[in-house]
């Protein structure tokens, strides 16, 4: 299937397309007749089940893996191009940080091969809390040291684009946390293909969705477009419990289905009515997870 | 169209830090072949004033200690592949022979420290003790003992390094880095059997040969290598 996406913003000049790609490793074919563009500076959550095709998708982008047919082009050029690789960052989902080197010596080395400077190396060391582990050898660090040391070359140099392949994975909640900001703060004027597994963040920080399944584009929508399946919501409660169906408790939660979110002001002045007063209410369903189903 | 930005030049050389990381993770290899090669260098000096076994058997054992010694290259490689450092690499644009052609680099420089040492400090206590160099013994440290190492070494290194592209990564003796330095061994063996079967007056050329022959296998190896870098098994290594 190839699906004929555009999105665009009047103000930005980027454009990352994919025009009916197929590749793989070696002959083995993962994606099949991919097809979409991105124009409009924003965060493009990549999902899809294991397997799908997502982290190949990142790869033919970032020019690791030629297309069998079809092409990857930045504003019309090629991104096997030098100059268009120069416009691009990549993380894999793997640290890719070299053996042997102190932090600080890992990130000239990043800084080499993406041609930033000795000032970029300076400026970087103190993001992400960095600074009190330059001198110390890759091989001392933490898993989360690591993944920070891993994410901090992306802030090296600026690019245009990003492709991010689970940056905030095995992380602890406040460096994800810190990750995801600044990537929020980048996405005002960038464009970052973010593959994740965690749904919920992927709702919090996405703007698009660009779904693959089964090496196919499964979906590229407005994540605030997504309806879920079933509308559930969630409603925590002080006080008069007694009025409210133990069959709906689920957890600290109770929950109830709705035709749609125009119907929860009903619900809610109903609630009150019977004596309920309400703590908090929340959407339990996340409509991506509609798209592993 | 840009063009392509220059380099900082205060920072360092992508080939100078796979180098000076190659002495790093190689650095007990290093250690080992340059040690055993000299302790042999020494105990043959000892018996070298009036006898040929100096003159013939130290020109030999070179290679294989030197192939040892130059493992750090292929350390690299197998490291930077199982921790994505060389898919990091290409993205940004480094040419995947650029990969395997900088740990050759690092294996050459690391061999001819070996190589060096032991010529050095066993040429130069031949020489002290009384005695010269005879043509016999300066055609086979030119014929074979230099050829040989790097044919060895570079041998060596670029089968691990092809091993190590094509299977899931593993570690101990029965990975490309626990196996590789039996390889070494396989030019002076070819060239030991060969020898066997030629007149003694075409032991250089057997020797030149062998090491030629070796030398384009590994250009071969090289060139086909970039080729195995779109395999999801060597991009996908965890």
């Amino acid at each position: 299937m190839s699906t004929e996406i555009s999105l665009s913003s009047q103000n930005s000049p980027m454009e990352l397309a994919c025009k009916d790609v197929s590749s793989g490793y070696l002959g083995k074919k993962v994606l099949d007749g991919v097809t979409f563009s991105v124009r409009e500076p924003a965060i493009y959550v990549v999902l899809g089940p294991n397997g799908a095709g997502k982290t190949t998708l990142f790869r033919t982008i970032a020019g690791i893996l030629e297309p069998y047919s079809g092409s990857v082009e930045i504003d019309g050029q090629p991104v096997g191009l030098q100059a268009s690789r120069d416009r691009l960052h990549f993380l894999s989902h793997v640290d890719g940080i070299p053996d042997g080197l102190r932090v600080e010596e890992a990130l000239r080395f990043y800084a080499s091969v993406q041609r930033a400077t000795e000032a970029d190396v300076e400026r970087v060391l103190g993001l992400l809390e960095i600074e009190p582990l330059r001198g110390r050898f890759i091989s001392e660090l933490s898993a989360g040291q690591k993944k920070r040391v891993s994410i901090a070359r992306i802030f090296l140099k600026e690019r245009d684009f990003y492709l991010l392949d689970e940056p905030t994975a095995n992380l602890d909640p406040k460096v994800a946390t810190e990750i995801r900001d600044l990537i929020l703060r980048l996405s005002r004027d960038k464009i970052v293909l973010y593959s994740s597994h965690n749904l919920f963040e992927a709702r919090e920080i996405g703007r698009y969705v660009i779904a693959i399944k089964s090496g196919k584009l499964a979906l590229f929508s407005r994540i605030a477009d997504l309806r879920p399946s079933r509308y559930l919501i969630g409603v925590r409660v002080t006080r008069g419990e007694e009025s409210l169906p133990a069959a709906n408790r689920k957890g600290e939660y109770y929950v109830f289905e709705l035709p749609g979110p125009e119907e929860v002001p009903k619900l809610m002045a109903e609630l009150q009515g019977k004596g309920v007063s309400i703590r908090e209410v929340k959407e339990m369903a996340n409509p991506l997870e509609d798209l592993f189903a | 169209m840009a063009g392509v930005e220059p380099r900082d030049a205060r920072l360092p050389n992508i080939t100078a830090t796979t180098f000076k990381r190659g002495v790093l993770a190689g650095r007990l290899y290093l250690i080992i072949g340059t040690v055993v090669s000299l302790i042999l260098t020494f105990s043959l000096l000892r018996s070298a004033h009036g006898s040929t076994v100096f003159a013939t058997t130290f020109p030999l054992e070179i290679p294989l200690f030197a192939s040892l010694g130059a493992m750090g290259g292929l350390m690299v490689f197998v490291s930077d592949r199982s921790k994505g450092v060389l898919e990091y690499l290409i993205a940004y644009g480094i040419k995947p022979s650029r990969l395997f052609a900088n740990a050759l680099l690092v294996t050459i420089g690391l061999s001819t420290i070996v190589m060096g040492l032991a010529l050095a400090v066993g040429l130069g206590g031949y020489v002290a003790s009384g005695n010269t160099i005879s043509t016999d013994m300066a055609d086979s440290i030119l014929g074979y003992t230099i050829p040989m190492t790097y044919a060895s070494s570079l041998f060596a290194a670029i089968s691990g390094m092809v091993w190590s592209t094509l299977s899931t990564p593993r570690v101990g003796v029965n990975s490309p880095v626990g196996v590789t330095p039996m390889l070494g061994v396989a030019p002076p063996m070819v060239v030991l059997v060969l020898a066997e079967s030629f007149d003694k007056a075409y032991y250089y050329y057997v020797t030149a040969g062998a090491a030629a022959a070796f030398l384009v296998l590994v250009a071969v190896l090289l060139f086909a290598s970039t080729r195995l870098m779109g395999r999801e098994r060597f991009l996908s290594p965890m």
